[in-house]
């Protein structure tokens, strides 16, 4: 590894992740006048939400209010962005002023050289699963990760990569560059605001729903790029086959409420998300019956309630039910075994795609940062906020704040306003520290 | 050492072993778009009536087709008339 010490890398603060509340609260210290590093550990800023199709209750398009939120935070004087990188580790060395190691892996492309012309993606020879639309189609080895990305540059993806060169022959800028190597840099800040996002649940470890074995039966993040504008096929599709589906299937609380896989929380989102994607539903296919199948329907915000009915009145059947078993019919269609609870009986109903609505799990990744004072986690291994009522940013350790749903799921709005609280205790933090 | 520009992956080639794994799956993947585009030269095709020919689950079938038209080689056609399957034929 290649060792590399900028002699006067120093910043106000180190925002650790580049999600929207990540990326918000970046903006606020930097529109405030503070020096932010953004460390963020994929290749493009903007997390979850920049993936997404609409959002709810507005179904307002994701992309059209996350992309120039990236765009602010990208070209912000104040703010230097390291993408593919990740803090190793954080040391508090003074009262208000703490030592991070960041690793910033190599791109093997020189972003401010690439003009995102795609030729390398043509050129390439390679194709693997596109992981940024959910593993539905391939991506080339030299690829753009999406169209909106920030960076928009190439990156190679060396893990797949056979160094045949053609990507590099055919580069009219000369950008790609295979001799860089992973970097380490050595970061003074006197504060720090973890924004590391949730983690989705994995279906697979509910064996009895049958993701991963049965094709017709996709996530809801699956959900949400087939009903993106750059989705991964030409419209909703059946992976299995490439039927248009016309008889579709919501399984909420898929690993959230659910102590036997050891998330007994309500992921928050789930509910507004899934009646969010029936209306596109109903309207991308306007023959389609929708059903969700749900335990409570939680629609508590602003507007939540109303997108509800909304969505009742559209043709969305909801069944109060708790799905047992899924199985698969020679046709690939699906059958879904379940406790009909308001009436107290087993039945069983035939869908021709089935699609789970994943919970959020706590990010613990945050936990093994600190050197030397302990990051409290809560019960639910979320990022513990010892002031919740009072300072909800606050965490275990003086002088780091956290933001978004590193502290719990949560929705956009509370994301940002989450954001908005670390950013504001952050500043307040520094100017007393001054 | 001084590596000239955009002559670049013979340096990490020199360095780096590339494996059998990563061969081998190109050598499947240009099979297997091989076999699709000389199918689709006969004419407009359907994913059943491609899995047929091709001899390969459904479900890969979609996957291929789909990294195909992205890549620009293939193109969606006109769907059935109880609108549930497409056509796929090759782009021109």
């Amino acid at each position: 590894m290649k060792i590399e010490q900028e002699k006067n890398i120093s910043f106000d603060a180190l925002v650790v992740g580049g999600g929207i509340a990540g990326g918000e609260a970046a903006l606020n210290l930097a529109n405030t006048g503070f020096k932010v590093l953004l460390i963020e550990k994929d290749l493009s800023l903007g997390g979850k939400m920049i993936m997404l199709s609409k959002v709810f209750p507005t179904l307002d398009c994701a992309a059209c209010i996350t992309t120039p939120k990236v765009s602010e935070i990208a070209r912000h004087s104040n703010i230097t962005i390291y993408t593919s990188s990740e803090v190793s580790s954080i040391s508090k060395i003074a009262k208000d002023n703490f030592e991070a190691i960041v690793i910033k892996k190599p791109r093997y492309v020189v972003i401010e050289d690439c003009t995102a012309c795609q030729l390398c993606e043509e050129a390439c020879p390679i194709s693997v699963s596109d992981q940024y639309q959910y593993n539905m189609v391939g991506r080339k080895a030299a690829f753009i990760p999406f169209s909106i990305a920030n960076p928009k540059a190439a990156a190679i993806d060396i893990d797949n990569c056979i160094l045949c060169g053609a990507c590099e022959k055919v580069c009219p800028t000369n950008c790609i560059d295979f001799t860089q190597e992973t970097e380490e840099y050595r970061v003074s800040i006197k504060t720090v605001i973890l924004a590391t996002g949730f983690k989705l649940f994995d279906p697979v470890l509910i064996p009895r729903y049958g993701y991963g074995v049965y094709k017709n039966v996709i996530t809801s993040m699956q959900m949400e790029r087939e009903l993106a504008p750059t989705r991964p096929f030409n419209t909703v599709l059946r992976p299995g086959d490439g039927k248009v589906p016309d008889k579709i299937a919501y399984v909420l609380c898929t690993g959230s409420r659910d102590a036997t896989i050891g998330n007994p929380i309500c992921s928050q989102i789930c509910c507004m998300y899934s009646i969010k994607q029936s209306q596109l539903l109903m309207g991308a296919l306007p023959m389609a019956d929708v059903t969700i199948y749900y335990i409570n329907i939680r629609s508590f915000g602003k507007g939540f309630e109303e997108f509800y009915q909304q969505a009742k009145g559209m043709g969305v059947n909801f069944v109060k039910g708790k799905i047992g078993k899924i199985t698969e019919t020679e046709k690939g269609n699906l059958i879904l075994r379940y406790e009909d609870i308001n009436e107290g009986i087993v039945k069983e109903e035939e869908h021709d795609m089935v699609i789970l609505s994943v919970g959020a799990l706590p990010n613990q990744d945050a936990s093994k940062l600190f050197k030397g004072e302990e990051l409290q986690l809560d019960q639910h291994k979320f990022i513990y906020q010892s002031d919740l009522l009072g300072s909800p940013s606050k965490t275990s350790i003086e002088g780091v704040f956290v933001a978004g749903t590193a502290s719990g799921p949560m929705d956009i709005p509370d994301s940002i306003l989450s954001a908005g609280s670390a950013s504001s205790e952050a500043i307040s933090y520094l100017i007393q520290n001054k | 050492m001084e590596v000239e520009k955009g002559k670049t992956a013979k340096y990490l080639r020199d360095k780096r072993e590339v494996s059998q794994d990563l061969k081998d799956n190109l050598k499947i993947f240009n099979k297997i778009k091989k076999e699709i585009l000389e199918a689709l030269k006969e004419g407009d095709l359907t994913i059943d009536q491609l899995t047929q020919k091709l001899n390969i689950p459904k479900h890969e079938v979609v996957y291929y087709l789909m990294s195909l038209i992205k890549y620009g080689f293939v193109q969606t056609g006109e769907v059935d008339d109880m609108d549930e399957y497409f056509s796929y034929k090759l782009k021109k």
